[in-house]
């Protein structure tokens, strides 16, 4: 198949970051690479993309299209009327708004608590540190998935089940493992003499840390960020148990409500409608920004 | 909407001028003199969280475990019962058995479609980053809103899925894939695997991109084939990232809840009823809170486990 490639010995670019510097010889490829790059490209469009575009097409269809077979007539006659009649539900336009205040919320929080105890970790030295970090280290092993239960209870005793507020801490600590991670790594990268050579000009550690730091680590703040945003707002388990009162509902469990027909009968149009809703987001965050989301999860992935 | 919202950006700016007042204290005592005390202030209210919504739960947990709680009303002491329970209970070891039976399918088509997806975009060629964000983007979206979509086009007759499988002659194209068990399986494997397969392809890429390009070049000046470069520097050195990746994908496929409770509610029957769910139901459609904590103890136990060999095989070659 690509035994054609082997006879050049400089057809692999294998690293595009050092091919930069390296690459003085010539980095032409094999036809035979080049239409097997075309093709998979293609078929990945086609595999990926095209199931996300369908979604978008089936949202601006009424539901008798939908649930019909499809007939050419009447198939891209399109609508922005399952938008129109979700708005006119009143939990989704609120669902909606809990789901941005719960994500939002958590992004901040997790960041916050994050950074800090990054900063601590990566900066300093100091005896517990350790036993510390391993703390942290051990959360990423316990799923929340199975101390769902205690954690019930327990939110419950303190009267945050059933509370937006409750759901942003709950979220807040789940992400915060990995937040700690990316942002110690962040941290833990700058160059002490940078910090040394901000004290000898007279600043404090608040301002070393606002002025000679933050610009560093940034980056690692935006992973953060991003990340625990994105994994509130699709998060489904926990909500689905916190959260009892529909008024409080997230996005992901509204649609829930919404397939099984809870605001009337069930109407395939508006949960195609509604799911739209839910995919924008983490589209256009993670188009926006993926360079800090992937440059996290691959600072996790080397270096865990 | 507006009168919740206050008290969440309330406490994110408590959280800040809290913090904010903490660290000029420390200006003066300068980091060199009381490094230690400033190093705790930075990290305890992460480890707070962690104290209060992790460790908490799980030592209560265990408490649990060993009363025969329900979720209202009074509660006694039962010692081991549940745990005794456990081994007694067919309809947990009927949802092992069929997460045992999801996780087998899944693993491995997860990694190879993540190593292809890798290896299509690792070298910078025109639009390997469109790709790259193309394969991942599903990941993002997640698998609770794709499970929704899912729904709408796995119906019989006007589901995309039927009508695509008709058009290709391989169905009459009315499957109710969500009322069959085997049928319902098999679309959420597919979906699992288009999903989640681009968080492997990250990964992955991340550690290749850390393979010296020396070892491919003098390989090439041997005469190695592509597959042969592949097979003897790429997979070797990649050991770890794929080891880890593997682990993640297994304890992900343990924990899966959400594509199971959209698409079939765990039916028909209990037949798609995966260990999370499961407990789910026994703690809160049930109401056996007791019971239903023993067997999250279980859980946490294999999944630890699972998570101490990522660490122990992570660690061993530093």
């Amino acid at each position: 198949m690509a035994t054609a490639s082997a006879t050049r010995p400089t057809a692999r670019p294998v690293r595009p970051r050092a091919a930069g510097s390296a690459a003085a010889g010539a980095r032409r490829e094999s036809p035979v690479k080049t239409v097997l790059y075309v093709v998979a490209a293609v078929l990945s469009v086609v595999v990926f993309l095209v199931p996300l575009a369908w979604a978008l097409l089936r949202s601006l269809q009424p539901d008798a299209v939908i649930t019909a077979a499809p007939d050419w007539k009447t198939f891209f006659q399109l609508t922005l009327d399952n938008f129109r009649n979700l708005s006119g539900i009143g939990s989704i336009p609120r669902a909606i708004g809990n789901s941005l205040i719960v994500s939002i919320g958590t992004a901040v929080l997790t960041t916050a608590l994050a950074t800090t105890a990054g900063y601590g970790f990566g900066r300093f030295r100091f005896p517990g540190s350790g036993v510390a970090f391993a703390l942290i280290l051990v959360t990423l092993m316990i799923p929340f998935q199975a101390i769902l239960t205690p954690l019930f209870l327990e939110l419950n005793a303190m009267r945050l089940t059933d509370n937006l507020l409750g759901l942003v801490l709950f979220y807040s600590t789940v992400n915060l493992p990995f937040g700690v991670f990316v942002m110690r790594t962040a941290f833990a990268s700058i160059p002490g003499e940078l910090e040394d050579a901000a004290n000898v000009d007279g600043a404090g550690t608040m301002r070393t840390l606002t002025s000679v730091l933050r610009p560093l680590v940034v980056p690692g703040m935006a992973t953060t960020a991003l990340y625990a945003f994105l994994a509130s707002w699709t998060e489904f388990l926990g909500a689905l148990v916190f959260l009892t009162r529909q008024e409080l509902y997230t996005l992901p469990v509204a649609l829930l409500n919404l397939q099984q027909g809870a605001y009337g009968t069930i109407d395939y149009g508006l949960l195609a409608a509604g799911s739209v809703i839910a995919m924008i987001p983490c589209i256009v965050l993670f188009v926006a920004l993926q360079r800090y989301y992937v440059a996290g999860l691959s600072a996790g992935a080397v270096k865990g | 909407m507006a009168l919740s919202e206050a008290p969440v950006r309330a406490q994110a700016t408590a959280e800040t001028t809290r913090r904010g007042r903490r660290r000029p204290g420390r200006r003066n005592a300068g980091s060199l003199t009381h490094p230690t005390r400033t190093a705790w202030a930075l990290v305890s209210p992460g480890l707070l969280f962690i104290a209060v919504f992790v460790l908490v739960p799980l030592v209560f947990a265990i408490y649990i475990s060993m009363t025969n709680w329900p979720l209202i009303g009074s509660y006694r002491f039962i010692g081991l019962d549940n745990y005794s329970a456990v081994f007694r209970d067919a309809a947990f070891r009927d949802s092992v058995l069929y997460t045992l039976l999801y996780t087998g399918i899944v693993t491995l088509p997860i990694i190879v479609v993540g190593y292809l997806m890798a290896v299509v975009v690792r070298a910078k060629r025109r639009g390997s980053t469109l790709l790259r964000t193309i394969f991942f983007l599903p990941y993002v979206i997640g698998l609770s809103v794709l499970s929704f979509i899912t729904v709408l086009e796995a119906q019989p007759d006007s589901g995309a899925i039927n009508v695509l499988l008709k058009a290709l002659g391989i169905t009459d194209g009315s499957t109710a894939w969500l009322v069959s068990g085997p049928m319902a399986t098999g679309l959420i494997c597919v979906l699992v695997v288009w999903g989640v397969s681009g968080l492997t392809m990250v990964l992955l890429l991340a550690g290749m991109q850390a393979i010296p390009r020396e070892s491919y070049e003098s390989a090439a000046l041997d005469g190695a084939s592509w597959w042969e470069q592949e097979w003897h520097i790429t997979i070797p050195m990649l050991q770890r990232t794929i080891a880890m990746s593997l682990i993640l994908s297994v304890i992900g496929s343990f924990l899966a809840f959400a594509q199971f409770f959209i698409l079939t509610q765990g039916g028909p029957g209990r037949e798609t009823t995966p260990i999370v769910m499961y407990i789910y139901q026994r703690a809160f459609v049930q109401l056996q809170v007791g019971a239903a904590t023993a067997l999250s103890i279980v859980l946490v136990i294999v999944v630890g486990l699972i998570s101490a060999a990522q660490f122990w095989l992570l660690r061993e070659k530093d």
